[in-house]
């Protein structure tokens, strides 16, 4: 057989999955612009003529937005720390890797059992006294962005790591023994290095923060929707298919409209930090 | 110092709810409380004996199974189509690969509903396994991809100039070669497939129910710890996947550039 119809044999099983992908996703964005056939931008219009609805994409963005922020706040640390750590790596690896590869149902369900009105927190404080009524922690904003910055921090410690390990330790010890103070050479040498690393950390996170369901509805409630949980309730609750396609739509870009931006910006800044090396 | 501090804590922080999970099924009460009433392995009881617990725990290994094997399989033509015969485009074609990574999980469910339901196969089986091989590919080819970077061509060209038939290299030269690549390939789809419930949600039906999705509709309607029981399992088969996966390549891979 030649060779070029063997590259195809081998290929087609892995195109056929794209493939199959790429056909629902024209299809998702041919059914939210059409109306009995017909192209109309009604389904859109329908949904940014909801005060509501608008509350709620606002909603995903600041979430999406807090979580983000917040897993590069504990997230650089982390990295930062675990790189840099002469004992047994592997064993705080191990801490890392294995809560992220638990199921997040799994892991929103720990914060239910630890956050809930009868949960850990609540019972202890009652326990001890301290509480007569139980607190307020989850089904409002800061349950919801606990849990996500719980679950997504992984994705981020794990982008910043593996281009923090590619950094070698003598690079910072260099530019402290030229006399640089810890602070300025980690300003100057191990951040701008580090940077790829932290714009996939964010891009990964913020992705998943826009579409996440289970976290948001198992520590937000019904009340305070959204993207990802309204999407759900209109297809499980309502059926309402075409709506639930126009609100995927929106997802995807509010999505691709922040991250392509920076998956641009971090090519071309692995291609400036390569040329600098080259140098 | 404050970074270490944050460091320290965030390590804590990250296995904190799924210990609290585990320990919290062992408690002999009805329900969930702080301080825990007493030790007993009901709710394992409970689990072990429902049938339809046990059923849906057998379709989520099933698919897994299915889907790991599927996507490994599919990763390792593309993967010897983009490094052993060097097909032009072939650095585009794996971003392509890598592409379903960039949606988010509530839009791709929505896209898999419009697809399903072409293919009239949403609700069924048939139709999570394809679903489950689209969401896992992309993690199921960069080990393969890496190993068979690794392996050296040359071991291949010895065999067939030695006289050994293409598919017999293939069996007894290749395969050995990139095995570590495709055992880490089938582990890591498995455990993401086994675990995965967001997409998944949307598609089930009354006749196929994965475990994770079945936990969550559960969380969502009772408090019973039950659900904690059945956490547990679920922590139990990834901590067995983890540590084999540690066994087999290591730990570090998940760090690691190639």
């Amino acid at each position: 057989m030649p060779k070029f119809s063997r590259s195809v044999l081998l290929l087609a099983p892995s195109a056929l999955l794209l493939g199959v992908f790429l056909i629902g996703l024209i299809g998702l964005i041919t059914s939210s612009l059409s109306i009995d056939g017909q192209l109309d931008l009604g389904h859109y219009t329908a949904i940014l003529n909801r005060p509501d609805y608008v509350e709620m994409l606002g909603r995903t963005l600041r979430i999406a937005a807090l979580t983000t922020f917040f897993s590069v706040l504990l997230g650089f640390p982390t990295a930062y720390y675990v790189a840099r750590y002469r004992g047994n790596r592997n064993f705080l690896l191990l801490l890392i890797i294995f809560p992220w590869l638990v199921s997040i149902v799994v892991r929103s369900y720990g914060w239910v059992v630890i956050l809930g009105p009868r949960g850990l927190i609540n019972g202890f404080a009652n326990w001890v006294g301290l509480a007569d009524r139980p607190m307020k922690l989850m089904y409002n904003d800061f349950g919801v962005i606990l849990g996500l910055v719980h679950v997504l921090l992984p994705f981020m410690i794990i982008a910043i790591l593996s281009v923090m390990l590619q950094i070698p330790r003598s690079m910072e010890e260099a530019s402290m023994s030229l006399g640089g103070r810890p602070a300025h050479s980690f300003r100057t040498v191990v951040l701008p290095l580090a940077l790829p690393g932290i714009l996939t950390g964010i891009t990964l996170v913020y992705l998943m923060a826009t579409g996440a369901i289970v976290t948001p509805l198992l520590l937000g409630g019904l009340g305070d929707t959204m993207l990802g949980t309204e999407i759900f309730q209109e297809v499980m609750h309502f059926f309402d298919y075409p709506k639930a396609a126009a609100l995927a739509t929106v997802l995807l870009i509010t999505a691709l409209g922040v991250v392509l931006p920076i998956q641009i910006f971090e090519r071309w800044l692995v291609r400036r930090l390569s040329d600098g090396a080259g140098q | 110092m404050t970074s270490r501090i944050i460091a320290v804590a965030v390590l804590l922080f990250l296995p904190l709810p799924i210990v609290i999970v585990v320990l919290s099924s062992f408690t002999s009460a009805g329900y969930l409380s702080f301080p825990i009433k007493g030790v007993s392995l009901r709710w394992y009881a409970e689990f072990l004996g429902s049938a339809d617990w046990l059923r849906v725990m057998g379709t989520s290994a099933l698919l897994a199974l299915i889907g790991a094997t599927v996507s490994t399989a599919a990763s390792l033509g593309a993967a010897w189509a983009v490094v052993r015969h060097r097909i032009r485009f072939g650095t585009v074609y794996e971003t392509i690969l890598l592409t379903p990574l960039i949606f988010p999980h509530a839009a791709i469910g929505v896209i898999m509903i419009v697809t399903l339901s072409s293919l009239g196969w949403l609700g069924t089986f048939t139709g999570l396994v394809l679903v489950h091989c689209i969401l896992t590919i992309p993690y199921a080819y960069r080990p393969v991809a890496a190993a068979l970077r690794k392996a050296d061509p040359a071991l291949e060209e010895a065999a067939a100039s030695l006289g050994s038939r293409p598919w017999r290299t293939f069996w007894q030269v290749s395969l050995p070669a990139v095995r570590p690549g495709l055992v880490t390939s089938l582990l890591f789809s498995f455990i993401i497939s086994f675990d995965e419930v967001t997409v998944t949600m949307f598609l089930v039906g009354p006749f196929v129910m994965t475990l994770p999705v079945q936990v969550f509709s559960e969380v969502l309607e009772s408090a019973s710890p039950v659900i904690a029981a059945v956490s547990a399992t679920l922590v139990l088969f990834t901590s067995a996947m983890v540590f084999v996966l540690d066994r087999v390549i290591g730990i570090q891979f998940f760090v690691e550039r190639d």
